[in-house]
């Protein structure tokens, strides 16, 4: 909403008040200035309007003159010049030297390609009136004095506010709203607005009218206006209204238009006008029928969705209410019946409609905030006005009104001390109510407090709560005192998903990784690498606005993995990369589920060369990494199973699932799917891990430890061997070993730890087996265990080992 | 008997500077005060001497026996040191680099994001979070914008499919699923799920169907923060957020709260900072964050009587606050991942 000084000082005595005042304003009313800009000439007082007598061309350059030029101070001076479009004899805008143009350039007596020049001749551009026709600005028609300033020639500038109106502030979007805010906090008095069109309607057309019906039959359209004009000449309008279009932003097209406009911004009321000629009996607002169509102002041709409001005559529609006009019923040159149309729509519904058949109007953007019911008439009067004054219409009767306004003025009771209690500092009430009455509101004492007439131009205020802003913003926010110490609130803690991400990223940083963030929005290309073609369709959005950014992230891995790739084409050693974030994953019940995910990512060879070698980071030491960061979630490692990946990320037989009994948590790890890193441009192979938690495995508080006595007395340990087939997984294996010593163990003693201390394949085993060496601990709480206990408690491990098919035990 | 003596010790200490182990040191050891040591030897032939002699001579062998010890103790060091060069190998140059890789660093974001947590911390404020994937009631009509409210325009929304189901955003009827455009659904799952009073900031993610560009990203992060109580004020609200400020921006940072709307508070303010310390952004107001009381609509909306209860709330775009923290010029650093920008904040 562009906003000038000049438009506000209709309605404003802003003697003493500068732009740059108003400026600074605005902004604490709630109003954001966007920018402010000059509209029209800048003060400059040495350009001046000068002749060019003659002129020649520029010995060294074919497209410089030399000009000779007389600014009627009795010298010639010769001026060099670029423009084509002058002949001797023209007057034109000289800026003497000294002058600054607005652009900021210094003119000053100067050579151009060695000839003298004395000056510069302006062009419309250069004095910042904007873009005109290429070349000087020519003022021969305008036929002015040599050496009157030019100043005097274009009235003083202008200075042009762009405000951001938020969208409960429909008020604002006219600039009586405007002011009406800004009259409230400099303590103004707004002026009167003084309008000669009579007041009051008709509930029917007469006969002098040019239509037989007024009707409305749509829900969204409650209240309409149409006034007949007679006798209107179409043409172009005044200069100070197409000044005031184009200060505003909006091009001037003709009179009728331009004061539907002027009125629009004057007021904030939307208005229309039809040629009369053109509308078949009468007017109706009524509900779209099934197939109707209509071609907008714009040339767009819109199927009309059955129900929406349309204004239409007695045969077709011919405008979409309160969004825009159809292009076979506008007023154009020839138009000499005007049909001028107030009304009020619903808001809610205009919104719809603008954005489903795309477009957004003044108009629209007006409905939409909800205008003010009582301004319709209003501004159907001032518009009537300006038609008698400016287009020599003739008003035939009253206007006639169907329906009637949907809002009137509302009454808020306000409490006494309620304004006060809400800004948590003394204020007294007669302070609050001299604020509403400066905001036009009426306030009157009543039984609880106050009773506080809003009018019907702020649909935003219907609460004491909405008083309470409209005090602050009148008031000052700065005179509200910052408020009392806080005590924190005893037993409360940071949601697990909060501490959990901290805790493990700790770790990851002290580990030698750093952390990435990537886009949570991928391409199709990756979830269904990631997810398999048919589960990434379940996770694709509806709306995207391109083409990398289509689907939910499944997975951090390739990101990481697009990071070390990334940082190694720019020669940054990336070391270790982890993230932290959430990952969607469809479940088996067709929902799609959020984890909190832990992935990492790091080259297995290392990037910077050292003079010490170390041990590549590997698949098992990923394992471990997903072990403790299953731990730290709550999920501990007994848990989790770990089986051979197959496909997707992974590397078939490198890579490792993860999943957990409890089904709090799923992962993977191991070595990435070695050509698709390759295609990355990693040379080396990659290994990642990524372990992920449902929200729900944080859901509950974590339980505190109790302490568990141990024994005392020592432990024994005995080793066992078994020789087994190689498709035999180790944790079969170790399971097994675990079962007999717990048996064992039975409940004399306890078996206290399994560990796989050596794997063995080579000479001396079987073709396909391998030896796989454990060494087993147990311990009695109360004594020393004997030989005989321990040796009989081997033998039954033995046993059990030797059950399996195709084992054997080394003796 | 003096001259015998004399000569054991010197024989001795000769013998000594072949010993290098232990074993050659316990067998020079036995050779010399063992049982049959030639120095044990000299020892039992005091018992032959005569009266006269014998303190003569105790004196003498104590003198050898002194020396034999001292000889003995620094053979001792000597092969204690050699074992200990053994087993530790060469000696270890200290000015070597260690070959092994510098810890890591938190990404700049989620810096930003534990120290802004820990400022609110201190004010008794606790973190909670909710799905990045909401229903649209809690994203919009909870917060008190329903379908056509012109505020819906303040922002463009990404929506996935109607078939789309989420497990842990479950519509309530036919309500849109979509990528939350704010934390302030995290506000309504709070007020829903938690008995108040309760304070809770919320750091999230945030999307919007927003092109990429050196201010805009299509996902971004918020903190969102609320606090419910009895009586809570406009000048709880500024109280809050000048500790927060001059914690993250320093003690000489100024704040000013310049009236706006959002549907979910009222009154509603655009908190504006300004700071000697913020480079070229110095000493002008900046916009930081989006503030105010809780919409009595919005507590009702949520289960909480607006007549006992009231609240404040506000959220703040963490990569602003990054970005003006770190003098960082452009939003796609974050998201790049070059390790040249992401060690710069460790």
């Amino acid at each position: 909403m562009k906003v000038s000084f000049q438009a506000l000082s209709r309605h404003l005595d802003l003697a003493g008040v500068t732009a740059d005042r108003v400026a600074e304003v605005l902004p604490m009313l709630g109003l954001e200035v966007e920018s402010v800009t000059t509209f029209g000439l800048a003060p400059l007082p040495l350009v001046v309007v000068g002749e060019i007598k003659s002129f020649d061309k520029h010995p060294k350059a074919d497209r410089l003159s030399v000009c000779q030029v007389d600014v009627g101070d009795g010298a010639i001076r010769q001026i060099v010049c670029g423009a084509k479009n002058f002949k001797a004899g023209d007057r034109v805008p000289v800026a003497l030297p000294g002058t600054v143009m607005p652009g900021g350039f210094a003119i000053s007596v100067s050579k151009l390609r060695d000839v003298d020049s004395a000056g510069m001749m302006c062009s419309s551009e250069e004095l910042g009136l904007g873009k005109g026709e290429d070349g000087l600005l020519i003022l021969t028609p305008r036929q002015p004095a040599l050496g009157t300033p030019l100043n005097a020639l274009f009235g003083a500038p202008d200075t042009v506010l762009e405000i951001s109106v938020t969208p409960n502030r429909g008020d604002c979007l006219g600039i009586r709203g405007v002011a009406r805010d800004l009259a409230a906090a400099l303590g103004l008095t707004l002026k009167p607005l003084a309008v000669k069109t009579a007041a009051g309607f008709a509930s029917a057309p007469s006969a002098a009218d040019a239509v037989k019906f007024v009707r409305s039959s749509s829900e969204f359209c409650p209240y309409y206006t149409l006034r007949t004009l007679k006798n209107v000449k179409v043409g172009p309008s005044p200069e100070w209204l197409r000044r005031d279009l184009e200060a505003a932003g909006l091009r001037p097209i003709n009179n009728v238009v331009d004061i539907t406009n002027w009125v629009l911004l004057e007021l904030g009321q939307p208005l229309h006008a039809f040629d009369a000629k053109k509308v078949s009996e009468g007017i109706e607002a009524r509900p779209a029928r099934e197939g109707e169509e209509i071609v907008l102002l714009d040339g767009k041709k819109v199927k009309l969705e059955t129900g929406v409001c349309v204004i239409a005559d007695a045969q077709r529609p011919l405008v979409v209410a309160g969004v825009m006009g159809g292009v076979d019923s506008g007023v154009t040159e020839s138009t000499t019946e005007v049909l001028l149309e107030a009304a009020w729509f619903r808001p809610g519904e205009i919104r719809r409609v603008a954005r489903r058949i795309g477009v957004s109007t003044d108009s629209s953007h007006r409905f939409a905030r909800d205008v003010d019911p009582a301004g319709v008439e209003l501004a159907s009067r001032l518009a009537t006005d300006l038609l008698i004054e400016l287009a020599g219409a003739q008003v035939a009767g009253p206007a006639v009104a169907v329906g009637k306004p949907p809002r009137a003025d509302v009454t808020i009771e306000l409490p006494a001390g309620y304004v006060a209690a809400k800004l948590g500092t003394p204020i007294a009430d007669a302070d609050v109510n001299a604020a509403f009455a400066r905001l036009g509101f009426t306030v009157k004492p009543s039984a609880a407090g106050f009773s506080v007439l809003v009018p019907s131009f702020r649909s935003d205020v219907t609460r004491p709560i909405d008083l309470v802003e409209e005090f602050i913003r009148i008031h000052g926010t700065d005179k509200v005192p910052a408020g009392r110490p806080i005590a924190p609130l005893p037993g409360d803690e940071d949601a697990l998903t909060s501490v959990f991400t901290r805790e493990i990223s700790a770790r990851l940083v002290g580990a030698g990784f750093t952390e990435c963030c990537h886009y949570s929005l991928r391409d199709a290309a990756e979830l269904e690498r990631t997810l398999g073609a048919d589960k990434a369709a379940l996770v694709a959005m509806d709306n995207p606005l391109t083409a990398e950014q289509t689907h939910l992230r499944a997975s951090l891995v390739p990101g990481l993995a697009g990071a070390l790739a990334l940082n190694l084409s720019v020669h940054a050693d990336p070391h270790g990369l982890f993230e932290v974030g959430t990952v969607f994953r469809p479940q088996a019940d067709g929902t799609v589920r959020e984890f909190i995910s832990v992935a990492f990512a790091i080259v297995a060879e290392p990037v910077t060369r050292s003079w010490k070698s170390r041990e590549a980071f590997d698949a098992l030491r990923a394992k471990r990494f997903l072990q403790d960061a299953a731990a730290l979630a709550g999920v501990a490692s007994v848990r989790l199973s770990f089986a051979a990946a197959t496909g997707g990320l992974w590397q078939a037989d490198h890579a490792a699932t993860l999943v957990d009994r409890g089904r709090a948590a799923e992962g993977a790890c191991g070595v990435l799917d070695l050509r698709w890193t390759r295609s990355l441009g990693l040379k080396s192979s990659v290994i990642a891990g990524e372990v992920c938690f449902p929200r729900s495995a944080f859901a509950e508080a974590r339980k505190i430890p109790r302490f568990e006595a141990f024994s005392s007395f020592p432990p024994v340990t005995k080793d066992v061997a078994v020789i087994v087939p190689l498709d035999i997984a180790a944790a079969e294996v170790e399971s097994r070993v675990r079962q007999g010593a717990s048996k064992a163990a039975g409940k004399e003693f306890a078996l206290e730890s399994v560990n796989c201390f050596d794997v063995f394949t080579g000479p001396g085993l079987p073709e396909g087996h391998r030896s796989l060496a454990f060494e087993i601990r147990w311990r009695h709480a109360a004594r020393t265990l004997t030989d005989e206990e321990t040796n009989q408690a081997l033998g039954v491990v033995i046993a059990t080992l030797e059950k399996g098919a195709g084992w054997t035990v080394r003796r | 008997m003096q001259q015998q003596l004399a000569q054991l010790v010197a024989a001795a200490t000769q013998e000594a500077s072949a010993v290098a182990t232990r074993a050659e040191l316990e067998a020079f050891k036995a050779r010399v005060v063992g049982p049959n040591g030639s120095l044990t030897q000299v020892m039992k032939g005091m018992a032959t001497l005569s009266k006269e002699e014998r303190p003569v001579v105790g004196k003498l062998i104590n003198e050898a026996k002194k020396s034999v010890e001292e000889l003995l103790a620094v053979l001792l060091v000597k092969v204690e040191n050699a074992e200990i060069a053994a087993a530790l190998g060469a000696s270890v140059d200290p000015t070597l680099p260690s070959p092994d890789a510098p810890a890591g660093s938190l990404h700049p974001l989620s810096r930003t994001r534990e120290r802004i947590l820990a400022s609110f911390r201190k004010l008794g404020f606790v973190v909670a979070d909710g799905p990045e994937v909401e229903t649209e009631w809690h994203c919009f009509d909870a917060l008190n914008t329903p379908a056509d409210h012109p505020a819906r325009d303040m922002q463009d929304t990404l929506y996935m499919p109607k078939a789309f189901r989420s497990a842990d955003a479950p519509r309530k009827a036919d309500e849109a699923i979509l990528l939350r455009t704010h934390t302030s659904s995290v506000q309504v799952r709070t007020m829903l799920s938690r008995k108040p009073p309760f304070r809770i900031v919320a750091p999230g993610r945030c999307f919007r169907r927003d092109a990429v560009d050196a201010t805009h990203s299509a996902n971004f992060h918020q903190v969102e923060g609320l606090w419910i109580d009895r009586n809570v004020t406009l000048a709880d609200l500024r109280g809050v957020l000048d500790f927060f400020v001059k914690e993250t921006f320093g003690a000489d940072a100024e704040i000013r709260l310049r009236p706006s709307f959002f549907p979910f508070t009222e009154p509603s303010f655009e908190m504006d900072l300004r700071s000697p310390n913020l480079g070229r952004l110095s000493n002008r107001w900046l916009e930081i964050m989006g503030c105010g009381l809780v919409d009595p609509k919005v507590l009702e909306l949520c289960g909480l009587d607006p007549n006992e209860w009231s609240g404040l709330a506000f959220g703040l775009g963490l990569e602003r606050i990054a970005m003006l923290v770190h003098g960082i010029d452009d939003i796609r650093h974050f998201y790049n991942n070059d390790t040249r920008f992401l060690r710069q904040f460790a």
